[in-house]
C-alpha cells in the first residue's frame, strides 16, 4: 500500500467468542475506495473479522482497529455506525414487519435526519435498487432472498459508510442476482465507499476486487492484488477449481 | 343487558390497556411483566392524590398520572429490568413479580392511599350522571372512558407507525441486533417502550377510576385479566390486545349477569385454556412464520 494512512488498520487481531479463540493475529487494511476480499474456507475467522471490527458480538482479545483516526475497540456498534463503519452480517437482520421503505428511512438513524437530505438518498437509493423501488409499501419479510440482501445493502449505504462490510452477500441467491450485487460492489468503490467483503465465491470476487486476504485457521495465509491471487497456484487450486479461470 | 355491555366495555377499556402495554414490553423485553396491574392501581392512587391534595380536576390528574407512570416506567427498566437481564429471561420475570409485591405492600404505606378502594372524582359533573338510549340508563363516565380509550390508542398508533423515533422503537423491538447494525441505541429504545407501556397502565387505571375506583389489592388480578385478553386477542397484535380487552370486560360482565361472582372469574380465565387449545395465536393474531 502507498497511501499514508489507510481507512481500515487491523493489526495483531486475536478474537473469538467466549473460550473460544478464533482469530490469531490478524494484519489487514482497507484503503479509501478499495474494495478488499477476505477468502477462505467456513470456519476460518471471516465471519468473526467483521464482527469484531464492528463491535458486533465477537471479543477482542488483543491487538488494535484503527478505523478513519478512531479506535474502534473503544467503541459500541451504535458509535461505529456513527464514524461510517457498516456491517451487513448473515442473515442481514433486516426489520421484517417494518416496510421496505422504513428499513431504508431507519438506515438514515444516525446521519442528520433532515427531511430534505433524506428525501434525497432515498430516492438515490431507489435508483440504485429499482426491483426496492416497486416495493417499498411491502414489508421487509416478503422480499425475495435476493431483494433482501439489495435492502439490506441499501439501508447501510443510508447511513452514508466510508466503508461498507458485506458478510457472504451472494450466498443462496440466483447467478443473476449476484451478478447484481457484485456490480453494485464494484460502482461502490469507483464512487469512493470501501467495501470489505467476506466471500466464499472466489472467482467472482477475484473479479471484482482490488485485493484479498485469504483466511485459514484463523491466521493470514496468503494477501496481494486480486490479479496475483487469481494466478496463485494454491487459490487455483483450492478456491477456483481446476475449471474455472 | 345493554347496560351490562356498557360495563364491560368500561372495565374492558382497562383490561385492553394493560394488555396493549403487556403487548409492548413483552415486544422489547420478551417477557411478561407481572407488575402490571399494580402499575395501573398505583396510577389511578396518583390521580387520586392530585385530584384530593392539589384540588385540580380530573383530567389535570389524568395527565399528572400518565406522566408519572412514564417516569416510573423508566424507573423500572433502569434500575429493575436492565439490572435483571443479566440474570435471563427467568432472572427478569421473577423481577416483575417482585414488583408485584414492592407496589402491593408499598402503596398501602403511603399516607392517604391506604388499603381501601375509593372513587376518583368524575370527568365532568357528578359520577352517578346517567343519560337514556331508548329507555336504559348508562352512565356519562362511560363515554368519557371509551374517549379516553380511542385517544390513547390513536396515540400510540401515530407514534409507533407515524413518526420516525416511533418506528425506530418498533424496529429495535423487532430485531435488536438490526437496530444497533444501524446505529440505534437498542437499551435506550427498550426504556422508553417500558415506560410508553407503564403510562399506559397508569392511564389506564385512572380513566376508569371514577366508576370503578382505584386503590386496593386487585392489581394481579388486573394484570391476569389484560394477560387473559392478550391471549385471546393475539399477543402478537396491538389490535387484537384492545379487542381481547373488550371482549373479555364483556364476558365478564355478561356472565356475572348469569351466574355468582365466584364463577365469573375462572370462567373467564377458562377464555385462556380455550383460546390456547383451539387458536393459539388469537383472534387476531398471526400464525408466527420463520424465514431467515
Amino acid at each position: 500500500m502507498t497511501t499514508p494512512a489507510p481507512l481500515l488498520d487491523v493489526r495483531g487481531l486475536h478474537a473469538g467468542y467466549g473460550a473460544l479463540d478464533v482469530l490469531r493475529g490478524i494484519d489487514l487494511t482497507v484503503g479509501a475506495g478499495e474494495v478488499v476480499a477476505v477468502l477462505g474456507p467456513n470456519g476460518a475467522g471471516k465471519s468473526t473479522l467483521l464482527r469484531a471490527i464492528s463491535r458486533f458480538d465477537a471479543s477482542v482479545r488483543s491487538g488494535t482497529i484503527r478505523f478513519d483516526g478512531n479506535d474502534l475497540l473503544r467503541c459500541t456498534t451504535e458509535r461505529t455506525v456513527r464514524l461510517g463503519c457498516l456491517h451487513v452480517p448473515e442473515g442481514r437482520r433486516l426489520f421484517t414487519e417494518l416496510s421496505v421503505d422504513d428499513n431504508l428511512r431507519l438506515g438514515a438513524f444516525t446521519t442528520s435526519r433532515a427531511r430534505s437530505g433524506l428525501e434525497a438518498d432515498l430516492a438515490a437509493a431507489y435508483d440504485r435498487f429499482p426491483s426496492l423501488a416497486a416495493r417499498k409499501r411491502q414489508t421487509a419479510f416478503a422480499l425475495s432472498g435476493g431483494e433482501q440482501q439489495m435492502l439490506a445493502i441499501g439501508r447501510a449505504l443510508m447511513a452514508k459508510p466510508k466503508l461498507l462490510m458485506l458478510d457472504e452477500p451472494s450466498t443462496g441467491l440466483a447467478p443473476q442476482v449476484v451478478e447484481r450485487i457484485f456490480s453494485i460492489i464494484a460502482d461502490l468503490g469507483r464512487t469512493g465507499t470501501a467495501v470489505l467483503l467476506v466471500e466464499q465465491n472466489a472467482y467472482l470476487t477475484l473479479q471484482h476486487a482490488h485485493r484479498a486476504y485469504v483466511l485459514e485457521g484463523g491466521a493470514i495465509a496468503l494477501s496481494g492484488t486480486a490479479h496475483d491471487l487469481r494466478d496463485n497456484e494454491r487459490v487455483r487450486d483450492i478456491y477456483l477449481g481446476s475449471s474455472s479461470a | 343487558m345493554i347496560q351490562l355491555i356498557v360495563a364491560g366495555l368500561t372495565v374492558g377499556s382497562a383490561y385492553a390497556l394493560i394488555a396493549l402495554g403487556l403487548h409492548i414490553i413483552l415486544r422489547s423485553t420478551r417477557i411478561v411483566n407481572f407488575a402490571q396491574g399494580e402499575f395501573s392501581v398505583v396510577g389511578g392512587l396518583l390521580a387520586l392524590t392530585f385530584a384530593q391534595t392539589l384540588h385540580v380536576n380530573t383530567w389535570l390528574a389524568l395527565a399528572g398520572a400518565t406522566l408519572c407512570g412514564f417516569m416510573l416506567g423508566l424507573g423500572f427498566e433502569r434500575f429493575v429490568l436492565r439490572p435483571a437481564a443479566r440474570s435471563g429471561e427467568a432472572g427478569l420475570t421473577i423481577a416483575t413479580v417482585g414488583m408485584v409485591f414492592v407496589l402491593l405492600y408499598g402503596h398501602a404505606l403511603v399516607p392517604g392511599w391506604g388499603s381501601l378502594p375509593q372513587p376518583l372524582p368524575a370527568f365532568s359533573g357528578e359520577a352517578s350522571d346517567v343519560f337514556h338510549v331508548a329507555g336504559v340508563a348508562i352512565q356519562v363516565q362511560s363515554l368519557w372512558v371509551g374517549a379516553l380509550l380511542l385517544l390513547a390508542l390513536a396515540a400510540m398508533y401515530v407514534f409507533f407507525e407515524r413518526t420516525y423515533f416511533g418506528k425506530a422503537i418498533h424496529a429495535a423491538a423487532n430485531d435488536p441486533l438490526g437496530a444497533r447494525l444501524v446505529g440505534i441505541d437498542v437499551a435506550s429504545a427498550r426504556a422508553v417502550s417500558v415506560a410508553l407501556a407503564i403510562a399506559l397502565a397508569a392511564y389506564g387505571g385512572t380513566i376508569i377510576g371514577p366508576i370503578a375506583l382505584v386503590g386496593g389489592a386487585g392489581g394481579t388480578a388486573l394484570t391476569i385479566k389484560g394477560f387473559v385478553a392478550a391471549v385471546v386477542g393475539g399477543l402478537d397484535s396491538p389490535a387484537g390486545c384492545v379487542a381481547g380487552g373488550l371482549f373479555v370486560g364483556v364476558a365478564e360482565k355478561l356472565l356475572g349477569g348469569v351466574f355468582s361472582y365466584g364463577v365469573v372469574d375462572p370462567l373467564v380465565y377458562s377464555l385462556l385454556l380455550v383460546t390456547l387449545l383451539v387458536r393459539p395465536q388469537g383472534l387476531f393474531g398471526k400464525r408466527v412464520a420463520v424465514r431467515d
